[in-house]
């Protein structure tokens, strides 16, 4: 089959077919990875940070290493429950950016002087966020698609967007070139999440009140994690309340949000 | 009732009412394979705008564009979130975008 070179032209099937394929996510990567080494230009000078900031910097990357490590172990479950090879190959991608996201995290630690990023990460991990990943990953045993896609590609994924998206405005050149790489990862995933969880409740409206149980089940352990995350940031009430905006705007398109 | 959606269109005079775009190559947009970089672009915050083929993805605010003027009912795709996308006109007379799951 013919493709357009207008990518508004494609049928639907066309597009779905191109975005959720390797061939899109490896020609999509290329174009902002090529390049870079652990997601940053090589030879980068290191910012000057006193011992107060590398430590709240350390603190917020252990913790955006746990958010990962949840998506990757969740993101690798679904491949084996997703409901057709579009969402198969489209997660087997997700996959490989989460374990790309979960490196460059723990390379930044190293770089940052952390000596063994693994103990620091469960010695400062919020408990919270540990809670939502197990939680998510009973969602994958269950094999519960639609609970487990809500909790990782519309939940933790939109959280992780806004959160590193405005993380990057105010972080050192390093650490802010690896985020905006990872964000750029994000945006995908929000979108599958989004899409696959609106075209499954369109098929199957009565999901919609179970689906709002899990939301508001996991509401407060994400919340608790962006306070934590946002402290730590020194982020102030207005822009706390917009980071979760995106969230919100999701929840609200896919009408979980009453 | 009839419904307007069935009612026969002159599509041939529609279209041709409708300015055509010449999309820049470079954008400066880096998350899609080259062939489809032209169609996207970054929302620049305070002081940007969008033109009359231009619209926001409601879903991770990339700004989309087509190489003709938008209007309501057209159907458009975000490829950096993977969103089918129909154009709306909102209560305050602009064009926005929501998703067609």
């Amino acid at each position: 089959m013919a493709v357009r070179d207008d990518v508004h032209e494609l049928t639907g099937e066309q597009f779905h077919e191109q975005v959720h394929s390797f061939e899109f996510w490896f020609h999509s990567v290329e174009g902002y990875l090529s390049g870079l080494e652990y997601g940053h230009r090589e030879g980068a000078a290191e910012p000057d940070l006193d011992d107060a900031e590398r430590d709240r910097l350390i603190s917020v990357l252990c913790n955006y290493c746990v958010g990962e490590t949840a998506a990757l172990d969740g993101a690798s479950g679904l491949v084996a429950i997703a409901p057709n090879r579009h969402a198969k190959i489209f997660l087997s991608t997700q996959v490989v950016d989460e374990g790309r996201h979960l490196e460059v995290l723990l390379h930044r630690m190293s770089e940052l002087g952390v000596a063994d990023p693994e103990q620091e990460i469960a010695a400062r991990a919020c408990p919270s966020l540990l809670q939502f990943k197990d939680r998510l990953l009973e969602l994958v045993a269950e094999r519960d698609w639609e609970a487990a896609i809500l909790a990782q590609n519309v939940i933790l994924e939109a959280l992780e967007f806004a959160v590193f998206h405005h993380h990057a405005k105010t972080a050192d050149a390093i650490t802010a070139e690896v985020l905006n790489g990872i964000v750029k990862d994000e945006r995908r995933h929000i979108g599958f999440g989004e899409n696959e969880l609106g075209r499954r409740l369109r098929d199957a409206p009565n999901e919609h009140r179970r689906l709002r149980e899990v939301k508001d089940e996991l509401d407060h352990l994400v919340l608790d994690a962006l306070e934590d995350t946002a402290r730590s940031l020194g982020v102030g009430d207005i822009e706390r309340h917009a980071l979760g905006r995106m969230y919100i705007g999701s929840v609200q398109r896919l009408g979980l949000d009453r | 009732m009839n419904d307007p959606l069935e009612a026969p269109v002159d599509e041939a005079a529609a279209a041709q009412q409708r300015q055509r775009y010449e999309l820049a190559d470079d954008t400066g947009f880096d998350e899609v394979p080259k062939k489809y970089r032209k169609f996207y672009r970054r929302w620049q915050g305070d002081g940007d705008s969008l033109a009359p083929n231009e619209v926001i993805c409601p879903v991770c605010k990339v700004v989309i564009r087509s190489t003709r003027e938008l209007r309501p009912g057209d159907r458009v795709y975000c490829m950096p979130c993977m969103s089918r996308l129909v154009v709306v006109r909102n209560g305050q007379g602009m064009l926005e975008a929501t998703v067609s799951y």
